[in-house]
C-alpha cells in the first residue's frame, strides 16, 4: 500500500469536489503575474503558548510556521506525505514504513535523519503527557531507523487515524536547547525559524534559507501577531496585518471593503446541544424528554442566526462533503425542523410539567446559547442560564451538576479526534456532558482498529447512531471558521484546519505583490 | 520638620496598608473566579481527570489559600515572583517587557496633559479671552463625556484607516495624545478656576500695577497659587493611568501592563496577574507619596 506524493483517494476525490463547490463561489485570487520575493508577512490567527512544540496546548497554528511533520493534512482533509516522501502500511495495519525526503535541512544546517525522527517518537512517548497524540503513542510498540532515510514504527493494534495524527508529531532537531526537559529554542525544518518570541505579542519567524522545497518560502519573514485582544479588523484596514482570522460578521464588512478578500477553513466548526450524560438528574436522565426538548429547538433558525446562509444544517459531526458524511442519515433528521406541539406532548407522556423545572444551562459568553435558551423556555421550562468565559465554564462543566449546554468545537485533522471526546475515558469531553457508555467505546475502538474505510465509515455511523439515540449530543449545524486576506497577499488559501503550512499549500508558497 | 516627617510616615504606612489591602484582595478574588491554569491546559490540550489532578498538585493549585498566599508573599518579597503558569517564563521578564511601555505611554500622556491644562488655562486667564475660556470648558467636556476607547477608534479610523497617516499597531502618538487630552480635561477646568481666582488677589493686582509683563506674571505670580490644585488633579489623573492606559493598549496593540494583565485574568495566571497588580499597587502608592511630599513642599501651610 504505497503513498504517492500526489495520490488521490476516494475520499479525497468526494472531498475535494465538495470543497471545490464552496471555493468556486469564493473569490480566489488569480496567481498570473511573477513571484515577488521578500516581505514581512504579518499573521494573526491564534497564539502561541510554549516554545516546546510537543508541549503544545491546542494552539497549533503558529508553531507550524517553523515545524513540520511526517504527514500533513490536505485542504480537502486528506493527509499527505511532508516531511516523508511516502509511507507505506501493512496490509495486517500494524507496521508502517516511512521514506523520508532527501536533503531535508534543520534551521541549524543539519540534514533529517531518520534517527532525528525517531528521537522525536521517543521524546513523545516517553515525555508528553495529555494531548492528541498520548493516546496513540501507547499503541506505539518498536520505532527504528533502518538507514539514514527509513523508519518503521510498528503498532501493538491497528490504529487507522495514525497517519492523519503523525500530521502532529512535530520533528525537531535533538540539538535543540532545553531537548530533555522544554525545549526553549526549537530547531524544525519550516519554511520559517524560530526567531524571536514575545509571549502574547509577538513572533517573529525569518525565512529558512536552505528549506526543502525549492525556492520556497518567498517571503523574507513571517511576523506573527500572538495577541488574544487584537483589534485585527482595524489593523487589517490600514494594511498592517495580511492575514487574519476574524469573527463573521466582522468578515463580512471587510470583504466589501475592496482591498480585502474572505476565504474560510476547509474544515468545520460544529455547533450542538449537549445534555450532563456522566450524572444526569430527572427527567433529563429520560432519551425521551431530551428528544422531547430537542423538538423546541429550530436548527435553521440557529443556523441562519449563526452564520446566515453559509451556515449548514445537518444531525453529524461532519457536515455534506466530508466523506464521513452520511445522506441517508441526514435526510431523516427528525429535528430539521421544529416541533412544540411534539414536544408537548411528548412531556406530557413522560409525566414532565415544565413549569416545574429549571433547567440548569450552562455555556461560553457568546451570544448562540441565548437562541437554544430562548427556544427550550417556549416549551414553559425555566432555564438558569449560566455564561461562563472558557475557562469558568470548563471548570463548570467537569462538575456535572448542569443539565444542558450549548457548544462549538472546531477543526480537526481526524474524524477520531471528534469521536475520541465521546468516548468514556476521553480526554476534556465535558462539552459533550462526559459520556458513559461501554458499548459506544467499544464501537469507536472498533473504527479505529479498522483499516477498511468503508468498513471504518459504517463502524463510526454506528457509533453515532448510538450517540444519536441517546441524545447524548445532538448537532445543530456547522459553519466554517472565517479567514481575511488583504489583496497584496497571494498564494495562500486557508486549509483544512488552523495550520498554514501543508505540503501541497500554506504559507511556504506565500508572497506579497508589491504595488 | 519632624511633624513634616511624621506627616509623611503616616501617609506612606496608610499607602501601604492600601497596596497591601488590595493584593490581597486580588489574590483571593482571583481564585474565586471559576477555572484556573489547568482548565487552560485542559480546554486546549486534552488531558485526563487524572492528569488534571497531578498538574494542580505540581502547581501548588490544591494547597489551601492562605498556604499559596503565605508561599508566593514570601517568593515576592525577596523580589521573585515566579514563573507564568502558562507560558512557563519568568513572571519578572514578563513585567521587564511590558512595564516600559506603560510607563511611557502614562509619562508622555500625563506630560502632554499637563502641557496642555496648563497652557489654556494660563493663556485664558492670562488673555481674558472667551475662546479659550470655552476652550478649557470643551477639554473637559470632552474629557468627560468622550470615553477614550470611543476617541481611539474613531482616531483610528480617521487617522490610519482613510488617511493612512499613522499606524494602529505599535504608534504612540494616538494614545498618548487621546489620553493626553483627557487628563487635560480633568486637570484645566479646576486649574482654570482657581487662576481665575488668583488672577484677581492682591498680589497679581500688584503686579500688573508694577508693570511687569504677562508672562512673568504668569509663571511667578500666578502658577505657584495654583500649584497645589495642579498637583492634587494631577494626582487623581496619575491614579486612573493605568486602567486608562489599557484600553489604549488593547487598541493600538501596545505590550504593556495593562494587556499583560487582562491576559493573564483571562488565563487564570495567577503569578503574572499578582506580580502585575502587586507592581502597580505599589507604584501607586510610590506615587501618591511623592506628589504628597512636593505637596507639603510647595505649600508649607499644610505641615502647620
Amino acid at each position: 500500500m504505497k503513498t504517492p506524493l500526489l495520490a488521490m483517494s476516494r475520499r479525497q476525490l468526494i472531498a475535494g469536489v465538495a470543497f471545490a463547490t464552496l471555493a468556486s463561489t469564493l473569490p480566489l485570487p488569480l496567481v498570473a503575474e511573477e513571484v515577488s520575493r521578500g516581505g514581512v508577512l504579518h499573521y494573526a490567527t491564534l497564539g502561541l503558548d510554549t516554545s516546546d512544540p510537543h508541549r503544545h496546548t491546542g494552539s497549533i497554528a503558529v508553531q507550524q510556521l517553523y515545524v513540520e511533520a511526517l504527514t500533513s493534512i490536505g485542504p480537502d482533509g486528506g493527509v499527505e506525505p511532508f516531511l516523508a516522501e511516502s509511507y507505506e502500511i501493512s496490509d495486517d495495519g500494524l507496521t508502517y514504513t516511512f521514506t523520508l525526503r532527501e536533503g531535508v535541512k534543520f534551521h541549524n544546517g543539519d540534514t533529517m535523519t531518520a534517527q532525528d525522527v525517531v528521537a522525536n517518537f521517543e521524546r513523545v512517548k516517553e515525555n508528553i503527557s495529555g494531548g492528541w497524540l498520548a493516546s496513540a503513542m501507547k499503541l506505539v510498540g518498536t520505532v527504528e531507523g533502518r538507514d539514514e532515510r527509513t523508519v518503521v514504527l510498528t503498532m501493538t493494534e491497528p490504529y487507522a487515524p495514525l497517519a492523519n495524527l503523525l500530521s502532529e508529531l512535530w520533528i525537531v532537531s535533538p540539538k535543540s536547547e532545553g531537548w530533555d526537559e522544554t525545549i526553549t529554542t526549537p530547531i524544525g525544518t519550516g519554511p520559517f525559524s524560530f526567531g524571536e518570541w514575545q509571549p502574547q505579542l509577538r513572533l517573529y519567524a525569518p525565512a529558512h534559507n536552505d528549506y526543502w522545497r525549492g525556492e520556497m518560502p518567498y517571503l523574507e519573514a513571517v511576523e506573527a501577531n500572538l495577541r488574544d485582544d487584537l483589534d485585527k479588523a482595524s489593523a487589517m484596514r490600514a494594511g498592517e496585518i495580511h492575514i487574519a482570522s476574524v469573527p463573521r460578521d466582522v468578515a463580512g464588512q471587510l470583504g466589501r471593503s475592496g482591498d480585502i478578500r474572505v476565504s474560510t477553513l476547509k474544515d468545520s466548526t460544529w455547533y450542538f446541544v449537549s445534555f450532563n450524560n456522566r450524572n444526569p438528574r430527572p427527567p433529563f436522565d429520560n432519551p425521551k424528554v431530551r428528544e422531547a426538548i430537542m423538538y423546541a429547538v429550530d436548527k435553521q433558525a440557529f443556523m441562519n442566526f449563526m452564520a446566515g446562509e453559509d451556515g449548514v444544517v445537518t444531525n453529524q459531526m461532519v457536515m455534506p462533503g466530508h466523506v464521513y458524511f452520511d445522506q441517508e442519515l441526514h435526510d431523516a433528521d427528525r429535528h430539521a425542523a421544529p416541533d412544540l406541539d411534539k414536544a408537548k406532548a411528548m412531556l406530557a407522556e413522560a409525566g414532565v410539567t415544565p413549569e416545574e423545572i429549571t433547567i440548569e444551562f450552562v455555556s461560553w459568553q457568546e451570544n448562540y446559547p441565548q437562541v437554544v435558551v430562548q427556544m427550550v423556555r417556549q416549551l414553559g421550562f425555566k432555564v438558569n442560564h449560566v455564561a461562563l468565559d472558557d475557562l469558568g465554564a470548563q471548570n463548570r462543566l467537569g462538575q456535572y451538576d448542569w443539565d444542558m449546554n450549548a457548544m462549538a468545537s472546531g477543526p480537526r485533522a481526524d474524524i477520531f479526534l471528534r469521536f475520541v471526546r465521546l468516548m468514556s475515558d476521553g480526554p476534556n469531553p465535558v462539552l459533550w456532558g462526559g459520556i458513559q457508555d461501554a458499548d459506544l467505546d467499544a464501537t469507536i475502538k472498533a473504527a479505529v482498529a479498522e483499516p477498511d474505510e468503508a468498513e471504518r465509515k459504517a463502524l463510526y455511523l454506528d457509533a453515532w447512531g448510538r450517540v444519536m439515540d441517546g441524545y447524548y449530543t445532538v448537532v445543530l449545524g456547522h459553519a466554517a471558521n472565517t479567514i481575511a486576506m488583504r489583496e497584496e497577499v497571494q498564494g495562500y488559501e486557508p486549509g483544512f484546519t488552523w495550520s498554514p503550512n501543508w505540503a501541497t499549500g500554506g504559507i511556504a508558497q506565500t508572497w506579497l505583490a508589491r504595488d | 520638620m519632624t511633624k513634616r516627617l511624621l506627616d509623611l510616615g503616616y501617609g506612606l504606612a496608610r499607602m501601604s496598608l492600601q497596596a497591601i489591602g488590595i493584593v490581597v484582595l486580588v489574590f483571593f478574588m482571583c481564585r474565586i473566579v471559576p477555572g484556573d491554569a489547568v482548565d487552560r491546559l485542559a480546554l486546549e490540550g486534552n488531558l485526563t481527570a487524572a492528569q488534571e489532578t497531578r498538574l494542580r498538585a505540581e502547581m501548588g493549585l490544591d494547597r489551601s489559600l492562605p498556604v499559596q498566599f503565605a508561599d508566593w508573599a514570601g517568593s515576592a518579597l525577596q523580589g521573585d515572583f515566579g514563573v507564568s503558569l502558562r507560558y512557563h517564563r519568568p513572571v519578572s521578564e514578563m513585567l521587564a517587557n511590558a512595564l516600559p511601555s506603560t510607563l511611557r505611554l502614562a509619562f508622555l500622556s500625563f506630560l502632554v496633559g499637563l502641557a496642555i491644562a496648563v497652557g489654556i488655562a494660563v493663556a485664558a486667564v492670562m488673555t481674558g479671552s472667551r475662546w479659550l475660556a470655552g476652550l478649557v470648558n470643551l477639554v473637559n467636556v470632552w474629557a468627560i463625556a468622550l470615553p477614550t476607547f470611543c476617541v481611539g477608534v474613531i482616531a483610528i479610523l480617521v487617522f490610519s484607516i482613510w488617511l493612512g497617516w499613522l499606524p494602529v499597531l505599535g504608534g504612540l502618538l494616538m494614545p498618548v495624545m487621546i489620553i493626553g487630552i483627557d487628563n487635560a480635561g480633568q486637570i484645566g477646568k479646576p486649574l482654570f478656576e482657581e487662576l481665575r481666582e488668583a488672577a484677581t488677589s492682591a498680589h497679581v493686582r500688584t503686579a500688573r500695577a508694577k508693570g511687569l509683563r504677562p508672562w512673568r506674571i504668569a509663571l511667578f505670580h500666578l502658577l505657584p497659587t495654583a500649584l497645589p490644585v495642579a498637583l492634587a488633579m494631577s494626582g487623581l489623573v496619575l491614579a486612573g493611568l493605568v486602567a486608562g492606559t489599557l484600553t489604549m493598549e488593547i487598541l493600538f496593540g501596545l505590550p504593556g501592563l495593562g494587556s499583560l494583565m487582562l491576559n493573564a485574568i483571562h488565563g487564570r495566571d495567577y503569578p503574572v496577574v499578582q506580580a502585575a497588580i502587586t507592581v502597580a499597587a505599589v507604584g501607586l502608592v510610590v506615587v501618591n507619596a511623592l506628589i504628597d511630599l512636593v505637596h507639603h513642599t510647595i505649600d508649607p501651610r499644610l505641615s502647620r
